[in-house]
């Protein structure tokens, strides 16, 4: 992807924008990755792990998610400062 | 099968009427001028915030598919049954991700589907059409899920069974489907959006009772994962033969490492192509400013929780000792057994209205596709803003007709396959749709190429795919082994896949290459409309209008 950014003032919020997809990359990752939750045990309220394993991580991705929604906020004001700043939107 | 009391079919009539009446109502509520313009009737105005998106979202999200297939499928003994929820994580930071971007260029540019953004960004009408056709074709496979959905529940109340006519027996679908199909066609958008507040209520109660109140019936979680799995045990010790030769598929609640690839490809594959379905940007694109989309992305998995939950109904349906012949009947016939008759018209009534307004959504949003890029692209360019509202209430008619078709001609054990038939066709729209968001580099011919190669691949693969058990059938199983080519032989792994992501793949490799290719040779690549700011653009930024004027053309 060459273009990845296209934001036109360039880096006041690059930084932001690396942090909230490394936040979200997990979130995306490892619920994919089959090999680490297929097990019966340790079971919980007699959920065999692959099944609490799997809804366990619906909130973690929440998590997540929440943080990088309030990254995005914070980066999306700082690049329109920066567009009004830079004259032209 | 007896019918059910008179007492749960009153019930499940009165919601039924009421969200008929709902229905046609809907045309008058936060109504604009008028709804005979295509942003009217086609995305309600557009103007959506926060709270009414979530339950719009919502309500295409969590469907029959929820209900009725996922279950199906864990009751059935298919240990590939749970991906349903990876997926359902997975979607919410792609969409947090990739929609912002598609939002903002469409309000700057005035696009109504995704089609017209290709357009836009490609110049290309032939790559705008084939994203335009996939749309519509995709979307008929997934309207069928959720008809197949309201049949189930139909069938467990006993209406129309017991007589041997066809036309009886389908008659009650046919009258849900017509009512259905009227409502949508005088509300437009504006219906499902009202009738999403109470099927929201009504699915959440009963799913609450449901997860509450059934496992202690049947004696607690522990005894539902262990009576499931002794089933499942018994059943492959008992057909262990068939198995062996290939005539049944061994049950399981975990899957095996044959599977594991097939379970995330799924899993992926599904959330990929949630959010490039018509009907999902137009949920989206009737948001009403950008960072409704993000805060939606983080409030919706509180529905993927209990979509889990709704899943292991499939296994508490074993445990309550359910026994029924169609899969897709275990739920609804779980809610029959277990729950006072009222409780179970409730119920009744939740999956079908559940299943009514993802259908309503659909519709409108692949008629949207017809009437923008087709309609005005081809026949008639100089269309009349009421000209185009009456394609598309049209359009919408025949795309559920084309529903119907594969209700009654793509018989399928699982509905849920029905979706995944889906899912290959929209996946090959993913290069030019959302890789486009990000970057021009694919050439639209490659672009084009690539979508071509992935639809015959994924077509032809699923349909020369027999049901096991069932040699020579089609349509039988979305999943294959990866690349099942005679030169695959040489790759150092044998697995199985989602059909829908190796297409994908193909997909991309073509795109990719033949990119590079067309780049080199200098062959003319198009003009693109959009600028990189485009793609950030927010209420309230120039040229970023809350709602947009439809008279504008989608390609300027």
């Amino acid at each position: 992807m060459t273009e990845v950014s296209g934001r036109p003032q360039g880096g006041s919020s690059r930084r932001t924008w690396v942090l909230i997809v490394t936040l979200l990359v997990p979130a995306v990752v490892v619920p994919l990755l089959v090999p680490l939750y297929d097990s019966e045990d340790p079971t919980m309220f007699g959920f065999p792990f692959f099944f609490w394993a799997q809804m366990a991580m619906i909130p973690a991705a929440v998590v997540l998610t929440v943080l990088a929604y309030s990254l995005a906020k914070g980066a999306d004001r700082q690049d329109r400062e920066a567009r009004r700043k830079g004259g032209r939107a | 099968m007896s019918g059910v009391s008179t007492v749960a079919f009153s019930v499940f009539l009165f919601f039924f009427l009421l969200v008929t009446v709902l229905g046609f109502a809907a045309a008058r509520w936060r109504r604009a001028k008028a709804l005979d313009n295509l942003d009217e009737w086609g995305l309600g105005g557009r103007g959506f915030g926060t709270f009414i998106a979530w339950f719009l979202i919502g309500g295409d999200l969590y469907t029959a598919y929820t209900f009725v297939a996922v279950p199906a499928l864990l009751y059935a003994g298919s240990s590939i049954g749970f991906f349903a929820v990876p997926y359902t994580i997975v979607v919410y930071p792609l969409i947090f991700l990739f929609l912002p971007r598609l939002w903002s260029v469409s309000h700057r540019h005035g696009y109504v589907t995704p089609a017209d953004f290709v357009q836009g960004r490609y110049d290309s009408r032939p790559l705008a059409t084939a994203v335009a056709l996939t749309g519509i074709l995709a979307t008929m496979p997934y309207i069928a899920l959720q008809l197949v959905g309201i049949q189930v529940v139909l069938e467990v109340m006993g209406i129309g069974t017991g007589s041997d006519s066809w036309f009886v027996k389908d008659l009650p679908l046919f009258i849900a489907f017509v009512v259905l199909a009227a409502y949508t066609y005088s509300s437009g958008l504006r219906a499902p959006a009202l009738i999403a507040f109470v099927k929201d209520l009504l699915i959440y109660v009963v799913i609450i009772v449901a997860v509450l109140y059934l496992p202690s019936q049947v004696g607690g979680w522990d005894n539902v994962f262990a009576t499931a799995t002794h089933s499942f045990t018994s059943f492959n010790s008992s057909n262990a033969d068939a198995i062996a030769a290939g005539q049944a598929a061994p049950k399981g609640a975990i899957p095996p490492p044959l599977l594991h690839w097939a379970y995330a490809s799924l899993a992926l594959g599904s959330a990929l192509a949630l959010f490039m379905y018509p009907h999902s940007v137009t949920a989206v694109l009737s948001t009403r400013e950008r960072s409704v989309i993000r805060r939606n992305a983080a409030l919706l998995p509180a529905y993927s929780f209990l979509l889990g939950l709704l899943a292991l109904l499939g296994f508490i349906a074993i445990a309550a000792g359910v026994k029924v012949t169609n899969p897709q009947q275990a739920v609804p016939q779980l809610f029959e057994n277990e729950f006072p008759d009222w409780f179970a018209g409730v119920a009744f009534a939740a999956i079908v209205i559940g299943a009514l307004v993802p259908a309503a959504i659909m519709s409108i949003a692949a008629a949207n596709l017809w009437t923008r890029n087709i309609y005005k692209a081809f026949i008639n360019r100089n269309a009349t803003h009421a000209q185009e509202a009456q394609q598309s209430k049209v359009a919408s008619l025949l795309v559920k007709f084309g529903a119907l078709a594969f209700v009654l001609f793509v018989s399928t054990t699982y509905a849920l396959d029905l979706q995944l038939l889906g899912g290959v066709w929209i996946l090959q729209t993913f290069p030019a749709i959302v890789i486009g968001l990000y970057t021009r580099f694919f050439h639209r011919a490659a672009l084009f190429a690539g979508w071509a190669v992935g639809m015959v691949y994924g077509t032809w693969t699923a349909y020369n795919n027999p049901k096991v058990g069932d040699p020579g059938s089609h349509f039988g199983s979305p999943l294959d082994p990866f690349l099942s080519v005679p030169w695959s032989d040489w790759l150092p792994f044998d697995t199985l896949m989602y059909i829908g992501f190796t297409a994908l793949l193909l997909n991309l490799v073509v795109s990719v290459g033949l990119s590079f290719v067309l780049r080199a040779m200098k062959i003319d690549a198009g003009v693109d409309q959009t600028r990189p700011e485009d793609y950030h653009a927010d209420l309230g930024d120039e040229g970023v209008e809350e709602e947009l004027d439809p008279g504008a053309p989608a390609h300027a």
